[in-house]
């Protein structure tokens, strides 16, 4: 029989993944479903629904997030761009109440809305193990589909999301209601526009972008946001296909959905409507 | 239609679902909420090839696994039971067969065909050990599409047959050849429809009970009657010793229509424990079931006028592996319903019927009629589009006119009433037609792609095929008790649709009851009269005509009772109206002439105390008498419906977006208007998946890739629109109220619709529809053909 | 070899045995006994399993059983008061909003829940609440048209007193 161990504490946690042999239950809505079809077969889980790992502490400086934070009272929080992502996960309330961005983050699944976004804010993820605990940034973290920098000894106790001062924009394409996002974008609209990409490429994809000086119509700027994004492809290895769209389909479609991040960042920005 | 207000629970109103109160409230009990004492749970292992010779299975380890009491093989299996007997017998149409059995014997021929069964005291023991089944497998090489499947060199999936194709038939008449060598524009397409399946939020489920020589099987299936038969069939068991019971159904949508290996599987499993077995199936076998795979290469001739004087159409439908189930047998529909609603006397349909080592098709709304629609509904748009006419114009020119209903097809359907352009004229009023095309040519200024499309639906319903189970008559008993409640049994079930209440309607407003003393009683072999369960929008046509004449039959024996109870002349003008008998100024309660009736037996006279009555009911127009060209006509009742369907295209990640949906539907007269507009919905909404977002896909391997509702994409409340409703009532002059079926319209009119919607958004791009699903990558796809099309210089 | 959950469902005090990696849905129906919250795909995608947690909306075959211990579980069997029908079904009756009836757990404690939380919620916010449960049967509208008028009446409701 499966061993199952529900922590009181982040000690108690840590101390129950020492073995490095468990799967970690955040909200749930992921990893139980795979244990039910088989895709895994864990000899233990640690469930976190005790762990004390939810909420979310505002300083001068940012936001400390807990791993176990659910969409539900992510969306109704302050902080940048992640509360208004909470608002749009798909799947019903029911599963904005239960999953929880930590456990989207460790899950890394490249149709997934929260990688790209952590990315964006360059938010920086605490690890816990027995060894020790070490902080890495997000763009780090995310090695690959569905893997992450974390061990199997190592719990992912909070994201650390510096303040943001600037205006930001997302924009997330689905093929119908029900899909997994097929492309999203989040950007930070600065000097310079950060804008992370996520679904198209295995792990999100961070582009360092000229701001449109006509509007993000313009073809000159797009061929740009074209270029960037083919490069960043090409970095990672190419574009990532899965059941819903194949991966060339992703990359064709990145450019358009990175400018309407942007379009929609430089609208929040001047509050004007946007080409 | 008529505006004047109907009384509550009468026919043509619209009273609540009579079983809203236990499904509210989570009373109702559907397969799996059953749990009698002793109860075993069945798990089946399916292949993990796609097509290969079974070597050994190991059980051993399965057989050793906590809580396990029997793991059954295919070879095992063969020794207490039979092949499963067909639906409808590929044999019966002249084509190839197999034997269909539970389990696999020696060889599978698609991905999760089942080999074995693992049974134990729990769901997770049974699951636990029936990952402990080795099979080990010669793997041959597979064939997953259907035109690869009909090379020479293909791999044989059935080794005993010449090749793979189930039945090649010719249909239609007339010279649509020399129709089109004579016709002024001759406009030629293609058409792939994807595969898509039915998924009922409930799936599949069996409970089978064998206890003193005697089996009872609950099941969520639509057709408790026929799966009696089949089971008697394969299990050698007489019939007066199965009991089937429909439990409540939760959707079905013709994949609960019986003919799975699993039905003959667990009844065995419970013989051979000797305890109840009970199997559910798991989200992953139930998106299995295919709906639909065809691809149609077309041809048609029109006159410069846009009058379509020909068709050739060539079909080629990819069923995957061979079933028991109804399901392989839709495409010969998909030609028959051919040329649908148009006055099209020269056609000539060639259709191919193919294996390939997918799961079966398996029966699905619309029973490949929704295909026939489907590509002459492109086929009239692109008359339109080489003509440069109006599609509506093109559409109203090719009708088949009002005055010559009956009509007889080029195909042989007998079509019985209906009025086209009323529909059409419906339709354009509602989406004030030249207004729109206004607005369009505004938002084609501003770059938009905004596309509107018309699709035309023909749906035959309520049908019968001689020599099979699929039957076109059935029977009620309506039975009045002492106390003047009335018990109706029919042999008509209900998946979740609603008939239950239609009839409850009927009944009471045939005898002049309030609706409440009606108690319905459907899906029980043991309780009900021979029928045939739900299928092809039959229930309301003849579950409803058989309960009207029993119903008539009570009402006429409690007039003549009342005759002598009240000391009425012969001449007297009796009524029945709300549980009252009037007559001439004096009046008695019903249920005062009930208990006279059968109380008072002898003291009334010569009058035979029974109030029940057994009808069947046949309606008219069906003629399985050949004629002439050899065709038969085995439907009663053609539904009509028009759709329109306004999109907005987004030609950067080709996103569809509906932005308006209109059906004018006409299914005669309707017996609950509301149930009509949910059965109305509920299929529109099918069709809008598999014109934009469903699609069953499977790996080079044979494996179902799209395996849950993350990666096969039903639409969910934001992706449908208010689909606005409006009706049109030409009663049918072959069945009992003058209804036509209402069950399926509006998947063929849905996918027509929306695919005509969009190639008229992507008009500029120049694209031509030539596939569903329209999903963002295949409508890239589609407007890159269209590109490499211009650029080649093809003009 | 099985673990005790103790839980609280519909108000009554439930101490039940369980494997480790039962799930909640399972619990609920097989071992309280309650099988009106339903079994559609074990994948949280479809609804069917909806059931509240500790007062929130939760599909309950994303659980793990021993998950909920020590928490307050309402299910579909709760809404309606004895025989008297909740506004809500009542409401769900009236418009046609089911026909099968299979994803009414979903449905149901969804519409109830929102109407309870966002008494203002408008169109988008509607469907922003039942795209979580899938219906085969009857495309939708009529459920929207229920919430819309549960939501509208429990406005009016509001305004009145």
């Amino acid at each position: 029989m499966m061993r199952y161990a529900r922590p009181e504490s982040l000690d108690e946690a840590v101390a129950a993944l020492a073995d490095g042999d468990a799967t970690v239950v955040g909200g749930g809505t992921m990893v139980v479903p795979d244990m039910t079809h088989g895709r895994t077969r864990p000899a233990a889980v640690v469930d976190l629904c005790r762990a004390g790992l939810g909420g979310i502490e505002a300083d001068g400086t940012g936001w400390t997030v807990g791993a176990m934070t659910s969409y539900a009272v992510l969306e109704r929080s302050l902080v940048p761009l992640l509360a208004r992502v909470a608002h749009g996960i798909t799947g019903g309330p029911q599963i904005r109440h239960r999953g929880t961005v930590g456990g989207s983050a460790c899950y890394a699944n490249p149709g997934s809305d929260i990688p790209a976004v952590l990315v964006a804010l360059r938010a920086r993820l605490l690890l816990v193990g027995a060894q020790g605990s070490r902080e890495v940034a997000a763009r780090d973290f995310f090695r690959d589909a569905f893997e992450t920098l974390r061990r199997p000894d190592e719990l992912l106790a909070t994201m650390r999301v510096p303040a943001v001062e600037l205006p930001f924009g997302y924009h997330k394409f689905k093929l119908a209601e029900g899909s997994w996002p097929i492309v999203t974008a989040a950007c930070v609209a600065g000097e310079r526009l950060r804008v992370a990409v996520g679904g198209a490429a295995a792990v999100p994809l961070l582009l360092d972008l000229d701001r449109p000086s006509v509007g993000t119509a313009d073809p000159a700027w797009r061929d740009h946001v074209r270029h960037e994004v083919a490069r960043a492809l090409s970095d990672v290895g190419g574009p990532f296909d899965d059941v819903l769209a194949p991966g060339a389909y992703k990359a064709r479609i990145a450019p358009a959905i990175v400018a309407r991040a942007v379009a929609d960042a430089l609208q929040a920005y001047s509050g004007e409507e946007s080409a | 239609m008529t505006s004047a207000p109907v009384q509550e629970g009468r026919i043509g109103a619209s009273p609540r679902k009579r079983d809203g109160a236990t499904l509210l409230t989570g009373r109702a009990l559907f397969l799996d909420d059953y749990a009698p004492t002793g109860l075993l749970h069945a798990v089946v292992v399916r292949s993990t090839v796609a097509h290969g010779r079974i070597l050994t299975i190991d059980t051993a380890a399965a057989e050793g696994s906590d809580g396990v009491v029997l793991v059954l093989t295919g070879e095992q299996a063969a020794q207490h039971a039979g092949p499963v007997p067909y639906f409808i017998d590929p044999a019966a149409r002249g084509g190839n067969r197999t034997d269909i059995r539970c389990l696999q014997v020696d060889k599978v021929v698609h991905h999760g065909q089942p080999v074995a069964a693992v049974v134990a005291g729990t769901r997770l023991q049974a699951e636990a050990a029936a990952r402990l089944v080795e099979v080990e497998y010669d793997v041959l090489p597979h064939v997953l599409d259907a035109t690869a499947a009909m090379a020479p060199d293909a791999p044989r999936i059935y080794e005993d047959w010449p090749g793979n194709v189930i039945t090649h038939n010719r249909y239609g008449s007339g010279d649509a050849d020399s129709r089109l060598a004579e016709s002024d524009v001759v406009v030629s397409g293609e058409l792939h429809i994807g595969r898509t399946t039915t998924s009922p939020i409930e799936p599949r489920g069996y409970l089978a009970s064998w206890a003193d020589d005697r089996l009872t099987v609950h099941a969520s299936c639509q057709n408790p009657h026929q799966m009696r038969w089949m089971l008697s069939v394969s299990l050698g068991i007489d019939e007066s010793r199965i009991r089937i019971v429909t439990a409540k159904v939760g959707g079905s949508f013709g994949l609960k229509m019986q003919g799975h290996p699993e039905e003959t599987l667990i009844a065995l499993l419970s013989i051979l424990t000797g305890r109840p077995v009970k199997w559910i199936e798991d989200r992953r076998e139930t998106l299995m079931a295919g709906a639909r795979e065809q691809v149609h290469r077309f041809r048609v001739g029109a006159r410069r006028d846009g009058r379509i004087l020909g068709l050739v159409n060539e079909i080629t439908a990819d069923v995957g592996a061979l079933t028991a189930q109804a399901g392989w047998a839709m495409p010969n529909m998909s030609a028959t319903t051919q040329p649908s609603g148009y006055a099209v006397q020269d056609c000539r349909i060639e259709l191919d019927i193919v294996c390939t080592n997918k799961p079966p098709l398996n029966a699905a709304r619309g029973f490949g009629k929704d295909a026939a629609h489907f590509v002459m509904e492109r086929a009239v748009d692109l008359v339109a589009r080489e003509l440069d006419l109006d599609p509506a114009d093109v559409r109203r020119i090719n009708f088949i006119p009002t005055d010559e209903f009956p009509y007889r097809t080029s195909t042989g359907l007998n079509i019985d009433s209906g009025d086209f352009h009323g529909l059409l004229d419906k339709v354009l009023d509602a989406v004030d037609y030249p207004a729109l095309r206004e607005r369009q040519q505004a938002a084609r200024a501003e770059g938009r792609c905004l596309g509107i499309g018309l699709g035309f639906e023909l749906t035959p319903e309520s049908s019968d095929s001689p020599g099979t189970f699929v039957s076109g008559f059935d029977t009620t008993t309506v039975r009045m008790s002492v106390t003047g409640s009335v018990t109706v049994l029919t042999g008509v079930t209900s998946p979740g649709g609603g008939n239950d209440t239609g009839l409850a309607q009927i009944v009471s407003d045939e005898i002049g009851i309030p609706i409440d003393w009606v108690e319905l009683v459907q899906g029980d072999t043991d309780r009900c009269p021979n029928g045939f369960g739900n299928f092809s929008g039959r229930s309301m046509v003849v579950g409803g005509g058989s309960a009207t004449l029993a119903a008539r039959d009570v009402r006429d024996k409690l007039v003549d009772a009342a005759r002598r109870l009240m000391g009425l002349g012969e001449g007297d003008e009796v009524t029945i109206g709300d549980g009252v008998v009037s007559a001439g100024g004096t009046s008695m309660a019903v249920p005062d002439v009930a208990r006279g009736l059968l109380t008072r037996a002898f003291a009334i006279g010569d009058i035979e105390p029974v109030l029940e009555s057994t009808r069947a009911y046949k309606p008219g127009n069906i003629n399985h008498v050949p004629d002439e060209l050899g065709r038969i006509q085995p439907y009663p009742t053609y539904s009509s419906s028009l759709h329109a369907a306004v999109v907005d295209v987004d030609p950067e990640t080709g996103k569809v977006t509906l932005l308006d949906y209109v059906m004018a539907h006409d299914c005669g007269t309707m017996i609950n208007p509301a149930l009509v507009e949910g059965q109305a919905r509920g299929a529109v909404t099918m069709g809008l998946g598999s014109a934009l977002s469903e699609q069953l896909r499977f790996a080079q391997d044979g494996s179902l890739a799209s395996n849950r509702f993350k990666s096969y994409l039903l639409p969910r409340a934001g992706d449908v629109p208010l689909l606005r409703m409006l009706h049109q009532v030409t009663p049918s002059p072959f069945t009992m109220h003058g209804n036509k079926g209402a069950g399926e319209a509006g998947v063929g009119g849905a996918q027509a619709s929306v695919a005509n919607a969009v190639e008229d958004a992507l008009a500029s791009y120049g694209v031509t529809v030539d596939r569903v699903p329209l999903n963002p990558p295949a409508v890239l796809d589609l407007m890159d053909a269209a590109m490499a099309a211009s650029d080649g210089g093809a003009r | 070899m099985s673990c005790p959950l103790r839980l609280t469902v519909n108000g009554v005090p439930r101490c039940v045995e369980v494997e480790t990696q039962t799930l909640l849905v399972h619990a609920i129906r097989e071992q309280v006994g309650l099988t009106g919250t339903h079994v559609g795909c074990l994948t949280g995608d479809c609804g069917a399993c909806t059931v509240m947690v500790d007062g929130e909306t939760t599909k309950s075959c994303s659980v793990l059983a021993l998950s909920a211990e020590g928490t307050e579980v309402e299910t579909v069997e709760s809404i309606a008061d004895g025989d008297e029908l909740h506004p809500v079904q009542e409401v769900f009756w009236d418009e046609f909003a089911f026909q099968c009836g299979f994803c009414l757990p979903g449905m149901l404690l969804t519409a109830k829940e929102l109407v309870e939380q966002q008494p203002d919620a408008d169109e988008g916010e509607i469907l922003r609440a039942i795209n979580g449960n899938l219906c085969r049967c009857t495309g939708y509208n009529t459920i929207v048209a229920a919430v819309r008028r549960v939501v509208r009446e429990a406005r009016a409701e509001r305004g009145a007193g």
